[in-house]
């Protein structure tokens, strides 16, 4: 094995010790698949994507989830639906949305936060409905947001029965506590 | 096993090895502190508080310090005051260092209950009444945040003994004002209820500190109530160059996606203040995007800056240099360096970042002592001494660096002081796999210059305050004797 091999052979078995918490592990929730993270890096590491194109999810529905370490207010956590219009990822998919109502209360394992409908004006004109979800554990955050053509009600339903599966939140709970 | 595989196992156990902190410098109690062209003149405790802003105020024939603090610790939400025998949220201290080398605590103004950013009185500007163009010219004014919901002023003429004078109420959050003196214009970082991010700014007319008029609310379009779509960041704080320069120099985001925003004063002060999209834009010379890997907290202006080494051109021989300071948020290196940034802003509408500087990680081991390692805040004076020649930062865990900054476009380190941690000193945590892993390490918060060249540096993990001075070739830097 030329050195060049030995160090890369070592380097390789180095990062697989390293990321052994955080293996993705491929989905396939009654036709949810995971996909490409499909948004260029910003300052948050990139997360998983997921998408579902049957009936069960009301059509074609994609579900972006991350945890952003360090980034919520300690103590009071996501406190309004401002928090979640700033935080839960909408503007990767689309600068332009505007809430559809008032968000409301939701808890994720163990983490409180908010989730809130949106209105998304798309590149190309069109509109998808997207739900924004920011929850909390101390001073950091898990978001979550879902697009699709369906209406807001339906991505809301599909998204959300899909972060309830156990897989999914395994890994986020993994993601939140440094696995 | 072959050779090769050997080699990989070896390879990789060096990697594991150096990745795991194996020179990793981790302070302890007793030992002395670390320094180079750096020596400490005396200390506070400040009672074991949490410290962010000092300000350093000459008054009358002595130098008082006022000291901002978070809010206490989850251990000790509410330490007790020696002076009264009472526990008392952290507010502000007051210190008298008119002797550097015996400081004398004068005097703890309890803040607002909360722990950590909840609570506290983390910031505090000082005028004097005489300096105001409306002050009572017998006072002196402390303006200070009140935890995240208020601004307050108080009549500090006897430090001792202070005087609450104005309090503005209702805010959501608070943080790192900037107030000009000679005029007593206020930029005042705020979180109004109605708009739509966490921080912007409110300006008010303090020149009488009894009295305040609202003149405007400040944000980015985006931010301001009843506006939809994407939040811009929100202000971490501004820096005003007053009328004179006619600049306000605003730096946005923490530790992420951060800019510079560079705006007309006099515009801002004096155009159409209704805060819709168009009337925010209208004051805004230039924005400068910095990686959304970093942030700004302090943007400090260093106009007509002459360098040497532009002296013999026809053009372009003095620059306007505005130093951009990141905040590390994360313990333990859990997130992009966090370091100073060199913005030459003489094109008003062309800036761009020209140096930068951070610790050597590898001088101290210093992503394994525990708590931040990175950059937080520079001195904000301008007193002579030091303007424009030498630059402090504090940098957490690398304690407080002295660079040479008369070349801004080759800043160099020249001197440092990482204080020795005491019984004091709190933990600071990392998650592992679910569970706390703490260290103890100085995390040096803030930093500020008084004008008879001492360095004032206080700690956020309740060290306490370090009074310094420089030695050796940094003394010359700043052409003190």
């Amino acid at each position: 094995m030329p050195r060049s091999l030995s160090i890369a052979f070592a380097a390789a078995i180095c990062a697989g010790i390293g990321v052994a918490g955080y293996q993705p592990a491929r989905s396939d929730f009654d036709g949810w698949r995971e996909i490409a993270w499909p948004f260029p890096r910003d300052g948050w590491p990139a997360g998983r994507a997921f998408r579902c194109a049957t009936e069960a999810c009301g059509g074609d529905v994609e579900v972006y989830v991350r945890p952003k370490i360090g980034f919520c207010n300690c103590d009071s956590g996501v406190a309004d639906d401002d928090e979640v219009d700033r935080v839960a990822d909408l503007d990767l998919i689309s600068q332009r949305f505007v809430p559809l109502a008032p968000g409301e209360v939701i808890r994720i394992d163990e983490m409180a936060g908010r989730i809130r409908e949106y209105d998304l004006q798309m590149a190309d004109g069109s509109r998808h409905a997207a739900i924004g979800i920011a929850v909390s554990h101390r001073c950091d955050l898990l978001v979550a947001v879902a697009q699709g053509k369906a209406s807001a009600p339906e991505v809301e339903r599909a998204a959300l029965e899909f972060l309830g599966t156990d897989a999914v939140r395994q890994w986020m709970t993994a993601a939140m506590n440094g696995s | 096993m072959t050779g090769h595989v050997k080699l990989a196992t070896l390879l990789c156990v060096s990697f594991i090895a150096c990745g795991s902190g194996a020179y990793a410098q981790s302070q302890v109690i007793g030992a002395p502190p670390e320094a180079s062209n750096m020596k400490l003149v005396g200390s506070n405790d400040l009672q074991a508080r949490s410290a962010y802003q000092p300000t350093i105020h000459h008054q009358g024939d002595r130098w008082i310090a006022y000291i901002g603090h978070h809010g206490g610790s989850d251990a000790i939400p509410d330490p007790v005051n020696p002076m009264t025998g009472k526990a008392e949220p952290n507010g502000t201290s007051i210190v008298d260092v008119t002797d550097p080398a015996h400081p004398k605590y004068l005097r703890h103004i309890p803040g607002q209950e909360g722990t950590y950013e909840a609570g506290g009185a983390q910031m505090v500007r000082v005028c004097d009444g005489k300096t105001l163009p409306k002050g009572d010219p017998n006072a002196v004014y402390m303006l200070r945040t009140f935890g995240g919901e208020a601004h307050e002023i108080w009549n500090v003429a006897d430090p001792a003994n202070p005087v609450l004078i104005t309090r503005l109420g209702g805010l959501k959050d608070t943080h790192k004002n900037w107030w000009e003196c000679e005029t007593g214009i206020a930029f005042l970082v705020s979180g109004a209820p109605d708009w739509r991010t966490r921080r912007m700014t409110q300006i008010y007319d303090l020149s009488d500190p009894a009295h305040p008029v609202k003149i405007r609310d400040f944000g980015l379009p985006g931010q301001e109530p009843g506006s939809t779509g994407a939040v811009p960041t929100e202000v971490h704080g501004p820096i005003s160059a007053g009328p004179q320069g006619n600049r306000v120099y605003f730096g946005y985001g923490t530790d992420k996606g951060g800019f510079l925003q560079i705006v007309d004063r006099d515009k801002l002060l004096n155009g159409p203040k209704e805060p819709t999209a168009e009337n925010l834009r209208l004051p805004e010379i230039s924005r400068m995007a910095m990686s959304a890997f970093n942030g700004a907290h302090t943007t400090f202006p260093m106009l007509k800056m002459p360098i040497a080494e532009f002296a013999k051109d026809k053009d372009g021989k003095s620059r306007d240099i505005v130093m951009i300071v990141d905040e590390e948020i994360l313990n333990e290196c859990l997130e992009p360096r966090q370091m100073v940034w060199f913005a030459d802003v003489t094109i008003e509408n062309r800036p761009m970042v020209i140096s930068s500087y951070t610790v050597p990680e590898a001088s101290g081991g210093f992503c394994e002592r525990g708590g931040r390692f990175g950059s937080h805040s520079s001195n904000e004076s301008m007193a002579p001494v030091f303007y424009k020649k030498m630059a402090f930062i504090a940098f957490f865990n690398a304690g407080v660096r002295a660079l040479d900054i008369r070349d801004p476009y080759h800043p160099t380190e020249v001197g440092y002081f990482i204080p020795s941690i005491t019984a004091a000193t709190d933990k600071r945590c990392v998650t592992i796999d679910g569970k706390d892993r703490c260290k103890v390490a100085i995390q040096t918060n803030n930093v500020e210059t008084d004008e008879r060249g001492y360095i004032y540096i206080v700690d956020r993990a309740n060290t306490g305050l370090h009074i310094l001075e420089l030695t050796g070739p940094a003394r010359a830097v700043a052409g003190l004797p």
